[in-house]
């Protein structure tokens, strides 16, 4: 009996350390019920989805990455590196890149779920080729997008 | 007088625009076998194609004013990719044809009007489309009475049944959606009418993104995961609509959200998971509305300002209110709402209870934190909360209240006309069974 039990809670303690997302990974998007956090709009058009996955596990979904900085904004605890990760998806291919590391395309005329604009890439490259089979639109790094006035802030 | 001969001149010189520059408007009739393309391609303004029955595998091309027509059973199909009929002149009429498969690209579309005025699209059927009627940077089209449905995917693979890009002043009128993303999406436009049309089965019934102008009256949207979903956008007016069974886990009623002068009057919200949700709304008003049977019947979120609720039914709500925002209130001054829980007493004979009625509990903010805390809905702990609140009312909850709350339900018409026709049975039923019950105890009697 005692065996048992003791089987059951190393089980129950597995389980429990499988849940704790240490890494910070990003989570697959649900179309079906995940919404943004902001806007309350459903992830249809998922590769336009970014996620915030905080240290305590915690993660928040958003349909455009505007609708990420205007919660980074409401909650500025989370804009540390350490208090949580931001991730974005390179359009082509719904890839999980890391913030920091993504490449974006701007025009105010390029289709995002909250016409904001910014489309994400993984790399400098796609994003140029973006901006030139759109023939319009700039390519923004990290800290070009630190400094990008959203249309929601305007 | 002189005044009014600057618009006769303008009318006068309308009407000469009216007259056509050719003398005879052709018919020519297309049969299987043939190219509707190459009728288009040999036919001048004015013409009017007619399609006959059969299925004609091609892509058309519509850049002349022509009219086409399809008699029963005549069917295009695209090969599955782009638009199956691309629209790029104004004063179209398409009718009666039955268009499918396009390509699965975001804006490959049954019918893509693209920079074009005053068509008319009216009685059409498209399915398998990725979108039904694409309709960007155009003005003044109509579309009447066609039937819409998309892919058999999941709504997040599906388009629109009929999205509208810029441009507006269009008329929208009896179409018939089902399977697709969202029923009718307004991205950027304005001015618009939108009656008596039905959506169901899709992710939104309307979405409203960034438009302005719009009146929605008389539709029913029933069965999507939200009926009408309204963001950044403004004077966007719902009379009299149905908007019903949205019991999906997100599922709401009407959501507006960051939305400026909405006007919701006379609609019917029943059976939603939330029927009526505002966050950061200003200047609407909502009046005369049956909120019953919803989940959730009220919920504030964020910061709403200068908003209006008068002669409202909140009617057998699971939930009646679930406020986590601003402070409110929920009366005009004059007139508020019937709440269903409400249980003061109307003393002084006017309609009216005297005491305010008071929405939300302190539950609901937690709640906004602790999704989780769902969990102990109900429960003697937080019932007793709950009560607390009640008597200690400077406990924290956001003061959301009614000042004039109705004793009796606003009765309305439509509603009326409905119920009488129900009644009708019960009565019958009822008689039937006194009758029957006489009849036992009489025969009963002398039997003994």
């Amino acid at each position: 009996m005692i065996k048992k039990l003791g089987i059951l809670l190393m089980i129950s303690v597995g389980v429990m350390s499988g849940c704790n997302n240490s890494a910070m990974e990003p989570e697959e998007i649900n179309p079906e019920i995940d919404v943004c956090e902001v806007c309350n709009m459903g992830l249809a058009h998922e590769h336009y989805a970014t996620e915030i996955v905080t240290a305590d596990g915690e993660i928040y979904k958003f349909d455009d990455i505007g609708c990420m900085d205007e919660f980074l904004e409401m909650e500025p605890l989370l804009k540390e590196e350490s208090a949580a990760k931001k991730y974005v998806r390179d359009v082509g291919s719904g890839e999980w890149i890391e913030l920091d590391k993504a490449y974006h395309a701007y025009h105010p005329d390029f289709w995002t779920p909250m016409a904001n604009g910014v489309v994400s890439f993984k790399d400098r490259e796609s994003a140029e080729n973006y901006v030139k089979e759109q023939g319009m639109g700039e390519v923004l790094d990290y800290d070009s997008l630190k400094k990008h006035e959203w249309s929601w802030g305007q | 007088m002189w005044r009014l001969t600057g618009p006769l001149a303008f009318n006068f010189f309308l009407l000469l625009m009216l007259i056509p520059i050719h003398t005879y408007a052709d018919e020519f009739k297309v049969e299987v076998g043939q190219s509707i393309q190459e009728a288009v391609d040999n036919a001048k303004n004015g013409d009017t194609i007619l399609i006959s029955p059969g299925l004609y595998k091609e892509s058309v091309l519509i850049n002349k004013e022509v009219t086409i027509k399809g008699e029963g059973g005549a069917i295009i199909g695209g090969g599955g990719e782009g638009n199956v009929i691309t629209v790029t002149a104004s004063n179209v009429v398409i009718d009666g044809l039955t268009i499918q498969n396009s390509g699965s690209g975001q804006e490959d579309s049954g019918i893509y009007i693209q920079s074009a005025d005053r068509s008319l699209i009216k009685n059409n059927t498209l399915k398998n489309v990725q979108n039904g009627i694409y309709i960007a940077n155009s003005n003044e089209n109509q579309l009447i009475e066609n039937s819409i449905t998309s892919n058999k995917a999941h709504f997040s693979k599906r388009g629109n049944g009929i999205h509208i890009f810029k441009g507006g002043g269009h008329f929208l009128k009896g179409n018939e959606i089902a399977y697709v993303q969202d029923g009718i999406y307004f991205d950027f436009t304005k001015g618009i009418q939108v009656s008596e049309n039905h959506v169901s089965e899709s992710r939104y019934g309307m979405h409203f993104m960034f438009s302005e102008e719009i009146s929605a009256e008389r539709n029913h949207v029933e069965n999507n995961v939200t009926g009408f979903m309204v963001m950044d956008s403004a004077h966007i007016d719902f009379i009299q609509n149905k908007v019903t069974d949205h019991f999906h886990f997100r599922g709401y009623g009407i959501l507006i959200y960051e939305t400026k002068n909405v006007q919701v009057e006379g609609n019917e919200i029943l059976r939603n998971s939330t029927g009526l949700s505002l966050e950061y709304g200003v200047d609407t008003l909502i009046s005369r509305n049956q909120i019953a049977a919803n989940q959730v019947g009220l919920e504030f979120m964020g910061k709403n300002e200068n908003n209006t609720f008068s002669e409202n039914n909140f009617i057998g709500n699971v939930v009646q209110s679930k406020i986590s925002g601003d402070d409110m209130r929920l009366d005009d001054g004059v007139k508020g709402n019937y709440w269903d829980d409400y249980s003061s007493f109307d003393l002084s004979g006017d309609g009216v209870g005297e005491e305010a009625y008071k929405a939300g509990s302190l539950y609901d903010r937690l709640l906004r934190k602790q999704p989780y805390w769902q969990f102990f809905f109900e429960s003697p702990s937080i019932k007793l909360w709950t009560k607390a609140e009640a008597l200690f009312p400077s406990f924290g909850a956001a003061d959301v209240y009614d000042a004039r709350p109705l004793v009796e339900p606003v009765i309305m018409i439509q509603e009326a006309e409905q119920r009488s026709k129900d009644r009708m049975i019960p009565g019958v039923l009822g008689i039937l069974f006194i009758l029957f019950s006489i009849f036992v105890i009489v025969k009963g009697r002398k039997l003994r």
